[in-house]
């Protein structure tokens, strides 16, 4: 199997990996697992007081796939909205990292921890409707799909 | 026919591992290809499932992760399949943590430390499934079954790990 110059690249220079203070107000954060593979991921936003997300930061145990998802992903967030974020789709990551069809699921994942985390952000934030976070999961469930002989 | 009637084996948690071995090894002789070479054709694809179903229930029953993951998909608890994802903030937090300290573990006795914590965590949870199943709370064993997936998953990442420095330092 063949992997793209751009997967390859997410993966081995991740961007924006780390940690946002989970406490604070304009953060949400979404955590989102696949049980069957093992694998779990941590996204965060922080969105400033004009609705746009500031920054992004993500954590990703898993698979090569679903580390390069969680990384274009964090880059595609930053200066959109909430609700463009949330337009995210596991096959645009897919299809931007041309993952091969076995992995598709590791770009949900990623699109799975967005929406929740999404979510989570617009309840904390003053200025945004109350709601649940959903960026970690569906994210995931976009993100990550392989099999499970493939580390 | 489920892995435990074909291995003659009560459908329990508990399994005895000698039983369980005897029980394999007795039905895998009854179905050896060896015997049906001068057989019929039908009578040796029969046997060759046979034994191939044998195996099966033997590795699934085997590990008693496994067999209790078996156990609950026969009394009705799936858990989510591949590419399918969980958000229990909890469980999930608890992995996260476990593979951040396991990623900043650097030497082989703090890994060590690390998978002995993870291991009775296992054994406590599996421990534990017994009751579960006597009161029947799916929502409960279907909880301790993914907990219990993400330290196997960690206790794996930690042999890796382990064998990591253990080879930067040689």
């Amino acid at each position: 199997m063949t992997y793209s110059a751009k997967l390859i690249d997410h993966y081995e220079n991740p961007r924006n990996i780390g940690s946002l203070d989970k406490s604070a107000e304009d953060v949400g954060t979404g955590l989102v697992g696949a049980p069957a593979c093992g694998d779990v991921m941590k996204l965060q936003i922080k969105v400033g007081p004009d609705g746009l997300i500031e920054d992004a930061k993500f954590k990703t145990f898993g698979c090569g796939s679903a580390i390069a998802s969680s990384s274009l992903v964090t880059e595609w967030v930053k200066g959109k909205t909430i609700d463009e974020a949330e337009t995210i789709k596991n096959t645009d990551i897919a299809r931007h990292l041309a993952l091969p069809p076995v992995k598709i699921h590791c770009s949900v994942l990623a699109e799975d921890a967005i929406d929740r985390r999404s979510r989570q952000a617009d309840r904390r934030h003053p200025h945004r409707r109350a709601d649940e976070g959903l960026l970690g999961d569906e994210l995931y469930a976009r993100i990550c799909r392989r099999p499970a002989a493939d580390g | 026919m489920d892995h435990f009637a074909r291995l003659g084996l009560p459908a329990a948690l508990e399994l005895d591992g000698a039983a369980l071995d005897r029980a394999y090894f007795a039905a895998q002789r009854q179905w050896h290809p060896d015997r049906f070479v001068a057989r019929p054709a039908e009578e040796r694809a029969r046997a060759s499932t046979e034994a191939a179903a044998l195996n099966d229930a033997y590795r699934t029953l085997k590990d008693p992760l496994s067999r209790a993951v078996y156990l609950a998909g026969l009394k009705g608890v799936e858990l989510p399949g591949d590419g399918r994802t969980i958000d229990d903030p909890d469980l999930l937090m608890e992995a996260m943590e476990a593979r951040e300290a396991l990623h900043e573990a650097a030497t082989v006795d703090a890994v060590d430390a690390l998978t002995t914590q993870a291991r009775q965590d296992m054994q406590q949870a599996l421990a534990g499934l017994g009751s579960l199943f006597l009161r029947d709370d799916r929502a409960a064993i279907r909880k301790t079954l993914l907990r219990l997936r993400y330290l196997d998953k960690f206790a794996e990442e930690a042999r890796a790990r382990r064998t990591n420095l253990q080879r930067v330092k040689a």
